[in-house]
């Protein structure tokens, strides 16, 4: 088993549309991937294939297992959150937890009384009590008590604030990520997860866009601020988008004649929102 | 680890109120009964007799043939287990259609869906529980309930210079009363079952409304049967599909008439027989008719459907 995830030519339909046309993907243990891509690209489609939630053609394994055929199976080795308000509304907090004990091989309850006692959730709250970010830490503290091979985050912070989504990203990556473990994370908010990914995968229109570690992308793309004497020269090397910023121009370039771009101005690196959004508009053009 | 175990658990917690108190709730309300005919009795016995009337009427109560007591006392306790028989049903009923259905709406099944359980494990989680754990829950209760209801009529009877022991307490048959009540919520399982599976199937497959799946369906493939004898081969008489529903309906939600057949040859109870065990004969004698047979075929179709759309609906 050499990769963690590997698809290969997975299709999905919906009627006549097709929501993912044959994704060729393989993620290795280790990663932390951030599927990115805009609404209805089939970010969402794709996980729920990949967590066995929903059938698919084509050969798509996670860790070795057809993820539809044997969900039951895969949850042994696996967790994910879909979002933050999925936990039932009726359950208590010890029940939650007790639940999971008594059906998960590797969830250690002490663990995530351990997790909770750092946060304001007591065992005896109903999970309709709870704010919606203590249920979205409850969720997290669960998750991270499971033993798992792969965890997938499909925007697990959307509706929290700045706080929370902070946290819950620190808790994530000091207290759960270790090199045996590999994440995927979705989110609209790029900017906040780019720091902790280790890969990209940009999807549009069901298809894969991209697929590149995050210092191979960071390298073969590169900004330029140019002042308004350079910028006729640096608009001759046509840019992948531009935008203005202070009276300067921020010009978006592929490495390959990254030498001569140089010279006209401060190179910086940019961010995954910014090559997403060129990117896109590539495609589209 | 106990998944099947803890899968019966969150059912439990999950519909405590509907599975524990509605019984209870049931038990107190035949004890509020009993209490408010006694006071209505004693207020006009006082306005009327001074109060004496009661007072005889208690103390010929134990000139009566102790025979005659059981057999009163059956009938109260078998006319409460009925009403709890009837009770259960509608409780499972709507148990069963928001249980594949409600976690969908509120998206917990991404939740429950997280864990390593299978969808078979959770539909039969389900379907044990309605079949096996709320009725015991009612038998319980009604055992409670029927104890609570003797107690305070020993108080009663008390009052009135009755010793309850001997005219209340010795007189009473508790097991095959009881036994008859369990014996029912088998019965009722039986019989229940197609009906069961029909309201697993329409809660994991209903989009928007599983009541309106789960009771019309049925009802218009009934009306298209009915008419289509009707009109194509005139037959007015062949009401097919709308009789298997009402006999099933029947059935379920009064066990202890199940066991007889609806012609009137056919009517197998004798009355004159102690009647709690000529319940108890003629409910089993009715669960070998071929008849449940059918019925298990399509409770095991329904729900192996119900199985497989629930590994792929999760929305609604």
């Amino acid at each position: 088993m050499s990769h963690i995830l590997s698809a290969q030519n997975v299709n999905k339909k919906f009627g006549s549309f097709q929501a993912l046309k044959s994704v060729n993907l393989n993620i290795d243990k280790g990663k932390i991937v951030g599927l990115i891509g805009p609404n209805g690209a089939g970010k969402t489609t794709l996980l729920k294939s990949v967590l066995g939630l929903d059938s698919c053609e084509g050969d798509l394994k996670v860790l070795g297992i057809d993820p539809f055929k044997k969900r039951a199976d895969l949850m042994k080795e696996i967790c994910f959150i879909a979002d933050v308000a999925v936990l039932p509304k009726w359950i208590k907090v010890e029940q939650l937890l007790h639940f999971t004990e008594q059906t998960h091989p590797n969830f250690s309850v002490e663990q995530a009384k351990q997790f909770l006692a750092k946060t304001k959730i007591k065992m005896t709250h109903k999970v309709k009590e709870l704010s919606k970010g203590m249920t979205a830490q409850l969720h997290l503290a669960i998750v991270m008590s499971i033993n798992a091979k792969l965890l997938v985050l499909d925007e697990p912070t959307l509706g929290l604030d700045i706080l929370f989504r902070k946290q819950f990203y620190d808790n994530l990556l000091n207290d759960y990520f270790d090199n045996e473990r590999t994440i995927i994370i979705t989110t609209h908010q790029v900017e906040e997860i780019e720091h902790i990914l280790t890969d990209v995968v940009f999807i549009r229109e069901g298809e894969i866009v991209l697929d590149a570690n995050m210092d191979e992308l960071t390298s073969s793309y590169f900004e330029v601020m140019v002042n308004q004497d350079n910028y006729e020269a640096a608009l001759a090397h046509k840019p992948l988008t531009m935008r203005k910023v202070f009276g300067k121009h921020i010009m978006l370039f592929h490495a390959h004649s990254r030498e001569e771009i140089e010279l006209l101005g401060e190179v910086q690196r940019p961010s995954v929102s910014d090559l997403f959004v060129a990117l896109m508009q590539e495609e589209s053009a | 680890m106990n998944t099947f175990k803890a899968l019966l658990m969150r059912e439990y917690w999950e519909h405590r109120g509907a599975f524990l108190k509605t019984p209870l709730i049931i038990g107190a309300i035949t004890i509020v009964i009993l209490l408010l005919a006694y006071f209505t009795t004693e207020r006009f016995d006082l306005k009327i007799n001074s109060g004496q009337a009661i007072e005889l009427g208690a103390k010929q109560l134990e000139n009566i043939d102790p025979e005659k007591i059981t057999s009163a006392l059956d009938i109260f306790m078998l006319s409460t287990g009925s009403l709890y028989h009837f009770v259960l049903f509608i409780v499972i009923f709507f148990f069963l259609l928001g249980s594949l259905y409600d976690d969908r709406k509120d998206g917990s099944i991404l939740f429950w869906k997280s864990l390593p359980v299978s969808d078979l494990q959770t539909v039969m989680s389900k379907l044990v529980t309605a079949i096996i754990v709320v009725p015991l829950m009612f038998t319980a209760c009604l055992i409670i309930s029927h104890l609570a209801f003797y107690l305070v009529l020993s108080v009663l009877l008390l009052f009135n210079g009755v010793n309850p022991f001997t005219l209340l307490w010795a007189n009473i048959d508790y097991i095959n009363n009881w036994g008859a009540f369990l014996i029912g919520c088998l019965a009722q399982a039986a019989w229940a079952l197609p009906i069961y599976g029909w309201l697993l199937f329409a809660s994991s497959f209903s989009k928007r409304r599983p009541f309106l799946l789960a009771v019309f369906a049925p009802l218009l493939a009934g009306f298209v049967w009915y008419w289509y004898n009707a009109i194509v081969e005139f037959n007015v008489l062949k009401i097919g599909v709308l009789k298997t529903i009402g006999v099933l309906m029947a059935k379920a939600t009064t066990p202890f008439t199940s066991g007889l057949g609806f012609d009137f040859e056919n009517v197998d109870f004798d009355p004159t027989q102690q009647t709690n065990l000529e319940l108890i004969r003629t409910m089993l004698n009715g669960l070998t008719s071929s008849n449940i047979y059918y019925g298990l075929l399509f409770a095991a179709v329904v729900i192996a459907l119900a199985v497989y759309v629930r590994r792929f609906r999760n929305t609604t």
